[in-house]
């Protein structure tokens, strides 16, 4: 039988678990949780742990029959095995204490890694949470791609040209600020909306004036790499929750199976998967 | 402590040791913690007993007792006081682990685990070649190599400066297959296999090489005729996504440091800072894209 999380090895009897975590969130381990995988690698497997494209952990050659004392032991310690098949993969989300996220994301995986853990989908279907445009986690190449943007107010007369928002360490990573005549400006083009400037700035020339997030769906990456389009842009975490949850109710009503929502998005179009179109 | 009574030589570059802080609100310059991005050897993305056990102590008693996993098989652990760091590397260096994978450099060898059902080549032995030579080589931008055993790239080569996927040329026995079990049909994603009656027949213009075929046959009808690996290069993810473009298919596994030595060389020689920047180079799809993939390619 094929279970969530129960991987095919390549030695007859054996098999590799996909371990994901609940707590803290989808990408984050504690030290407990670490030494809990350490030994069940030792005690059950081969000593070697892979981390995994998704922010898993995979623990090779465990006896098939010694499945059952492994998910006891997991399952103790706020983990579990999963993220494999045609379910809802492991929630991918960036750092939380990374300088760069407009803000931690660590309670919006958190919530949509318990939401969704252990739900059948038509087609394997990933969600890359990232805090800023650089979208260290692939999120325009992901099923479900959430992007944190912040909008930048200049406030150019109130700029003294200290340069910190220029120069390193703290400057601009895609150097879209420039500097001129005792004033400031951003470029639209270059700016990824990261909003640390305004974190970095002493004299409110910029200013966070809001957050948003933008959702890309339909990109994949693997085997038919595709990127994905914008979809939606909302304002809040409850936004972003329940645009996916209508977002994945159209999915399973429309998808063949096996049909991730890139392939949809190209069979029938963008708008079969807005919820308007199902009553 | 000493560093030199100690033993331990503390001159590895020190790119892991990504400037973190706790919040945002905590001092900016010169922060009081640090979050630590850590690669481990021989292998980029097997970790080892031993090496679990020390990052649980060092996230215990340097950090904040938890830890992050990184898109790219690294460990990070957050919160570690500016302080304690030389002591935090050294309990590191014992186990096998450095900090690495950030800045202008080779990131981690993104690559799969020998243990895979679905490879086609096992890529272990390879991806620790290929990140004992050139992983954390310093170069004009962010490079990532990626490694993938089979087409599905979980790995995404695709998306990676230089991507990497283990492929296998498909040969069908002479002769009729006994068996009813029609399983390569259903295993293949292109429908590039028709079985009639007995007789199994190969759409060589649509198969992708996958090998899914192959290891889905019981009865050795279909095999291997040649494996090896398609490079592609120029791809990248994040900010902007650009995808890869093939430049060999199906060299061996020792013809692959070469390649990418010349590809190295070749973006070191050519990168250029980026327009109106004076601190940023191109990463190699721009290089690619100002010059074009054959005069990138050229001498």
């Amino acid at each position: 039988m094929e279970q969530n999380g129960i991987l095919p090895g390549r030695t007859e009897g054996k098999a590799t678990i996909r371990v994901r975590s609940l707590e803290p969130h989808s990408a984050e381990f504690t030290s407990e949780q670490i030494g809990t995988i350490a030994d069940i690698a030792e005690r059950y497997g081969s000593g070697q742990v892979h981390v995994s494209a998704r922010q898993t952990i995979e623990i090779a050659d465990i006896e098939r029959s010694a499945i059952k004392e492994v998910f006891v032991l997991l399952n103790g310690n706020g983990l579990y095995a999963g993220s494999s098949g045609h379910f809802m993969r492991n929630v991918m989300a960036c750092s939380r204490w990374c300088l760069y996220n407009v803000f931690p994301l660590s309670d919006l995986a958190r919530k949509l890694n318990n939401l969704y853990a252990e739900q059948k989908l038509p087609g394997k279907t990933d969600i890359s949470l990232s805090g800023c445009g650089f979208s260290c986690t692939r999120s325009r190449t992901s099923d479900i791609g959430i992007i944190a943007q912040a909008t930048i107010e200049v406030n150019a007369d109130k700029c003294t040209e200290c340069t910190l928002c220029v120069r390193e360490p703290l400057g601009c990573q895609v150097e879209a600020i420039t500097l001129s005549d005792h004033s400031v400006s951003v470029d639209g083009d270059r700016c990824i909306q990261c909003g640390y400037c305004t974190n970095v700035c002493k004299f409110s020339s910029l200013v966070l004036k809001g957050t948003s997030f933008a959702i890309f769906i339909g990109g994949s990456g693997g085997i038919t790499p595709k990127e994905g389009l914008i979809w939606k842009s909302v304002a809040s975490e409850q936004d972003v929750v329940d645009e996916i949850a209508g977002l994945l109710k159209c999915y399973s009503s429309v998808a063949q199976k096996g049909e991730r929502i890139g392939s949809v998005i190209e069979r029938l179009g963008l708008d079969s998967l807005t919820e308007v179109n199902h009553g | 402590m000493d560093e030199k009574a100690s033993g331990f030589s503390l001159e590895m570059p020190k790119v892991g040791v990504i400037r973190g802080v706790k919040a945002k609100d905590v001092e900016l310059v010169g922060g009081k913690v640090v979050n630590l991005r850590i690669c481990a050897r021989p292998y980029s993305n097997i970790y080892s007993v031993t090496q679990l056990r020390a990052i649980k102590t060092v996230s215990e008693q340097y950090g904040s007792g938890k830890v992050h996993l990184s898109p790219r098989h690294n460990f990070e652990i957050p919160e570690i006081r500016n302080k304690r760091i030389d002591d935090t590397l050294k309990l590191l260096y014992v186990a096998g682990l450095f900090p690495g994978g950030a800045g202008t450099s080779v990131r981690n060898i993104f690559t799969c685990p020998d243990w895979c059902s679905q490879s086609v080549l096992p890529t272990q032995e390879i991806g620790k070649m290929i990140s004992t030579n050139f992983g954390d080589r310093d170069m004009p931008n962010k490079f990532t190599i990626s490694f993938a055993g089979c087409v599905n790239g979980c790995s995404r080569p695709h998306n990676a400066d230089v991507g990497i996927i283990a492929v296998g040329k498909v040969k069908v026995a002479k002769g009729n297959c006994a068996d009813q079990c029609n399983k390569c049909v259903e295993v293949c994603p292109r429908q590039a296999i028709e079985k009639n009656g007995g007789k199994v027949l190969l759409k060589e213009k649509n198969c992708n090489f996958c090998g899914k075929c192959v290891k889905a046959c019981p009865q050795n009808i279909l095999t291997f005729a040649s494996t090896g690996f398609k490079v592609m290069i120029g791809g990248k993810e994040g900010a902007s996504v650009a995808f890869g473009s093939v430049i060999a298919d199906f060299v061996k596994d020792f013809e692959l440091l070469e390649i990418i030595e010349n590809v190295l060389q070749k973006y070191q020689e050519k990168a250029k800072f980026r327009p109106a920047s004076q601190k940023k180079k191109e990463r190699l799809t721009e290089v690619i894209e100002r010059l074009g993939l054959e005069s990138f390619l050229a001498d």
